[in-house]
């Protein structure tokens, strides 16, 4: 991809939780070496966006698993090994990350 | 600048006494108004138990237009832990919970929080030996409290 990765970070709110997945996708995505851009919001504003890639805990992502290209589902959100993980084998499919 | 308070030992019957009892701490250091922790349980009820984002830790946290009026930050230590009916990260026994006066204010607190947790503030908050350490620790979390 020419251009930097559009990411959503999702939660309830979208202001505390999702802020705080936002940080720790960041580290994940700094270490991948992905130029990315990471946004943080609630679920119900995530349904009028269209990122490429949407991050967010299995009772939210299950409700807009059609609204991304790839999304991923955490349950720690501070864990940034597990989510870099999880980057690196979702962003490899798609030939984003070489 | 933050507001910071802490309580430990506290009492919870179940998820929402934990959560009603972690936002009042904000309440009573007057960074938050008095409708803000049942705003805080709402947010469960409505969007699930997502707010248990991490192993045994609870963010506590409502819309700003429910009663913000500071940038506010509490740690809470329950005496028994509780069940939040997260699939992964269930017991709680650990509760943060923060409030911001408008939509932007917490932004700075809150990634600076979150780096704090990634570099172990947890267990460093549920080592605190006392309630004079569980405040020392999140205020060395906070430099700005």
């Amino acid at each position: 991809m020419d251009r930097p990765l559009e990411i959503l970070a999702v939660c309830g709110v979208g202001m505390g939780s999702s802020l705080m997945l936002k940080m720790t996708a960041e580290d994940a995505l700094r270490a991948l070496g992905v130029e990315a851009r990471v946004e943080n919001t609630d679920i119900s504003s995530a349904r009028g966006m269209t990122p490429d890639v949407i991050i967010g805990q299995g009772m939210h992502t299950s409700e807009i698993e059609d609204l991304a290209p790839v999304v991923i589902t955490v349950s720690d959100f501070l864990d940034k090994d597990g989510l870099e993980v999880q980057l690196r084998e979702r962003l490899t499919e798609k030939g984003w990350l070489r | 600048m933050t507001v910071i308070a802490v309580r430990d030992t506290v009492p919870a019957a179940d998820w929402r006494e934990a959560v009603l009892n972690t936002a009042a701490v904000l309440v009573e250091a007057g960074a938050a108004g008095a409708a803000y922790p049942e705003a805080c349980v709402r947010v469960v009820e409505e969007n699930g138990p997502y707010i248990v984002l991490s192993k045994g830790l609870a963010l506590v946290h409502a819309r700003p237009e429910e009663g913000g009026l500071a940038v506010g930050v509490a740690a809470v230590r329950l005496s028994t832990p509780v069940e939040f009916g997260h699939p992964d990260n269930d017991p709680v026994d650990l509760l943060l919970a923060f409030c911001t006066p408008d939509p932007d204010a917490h932004v700075g607190t809150l990634s600076t929080l979150a780096r704090a947790l990634m570099g172990g503030l947890a267990d460093r908050l549920r080592a605190a030996p006392d309630t004079g350490a569980l405040r020392a620790a999140l205020k060395e979390a906070l430099p700005d409290a």
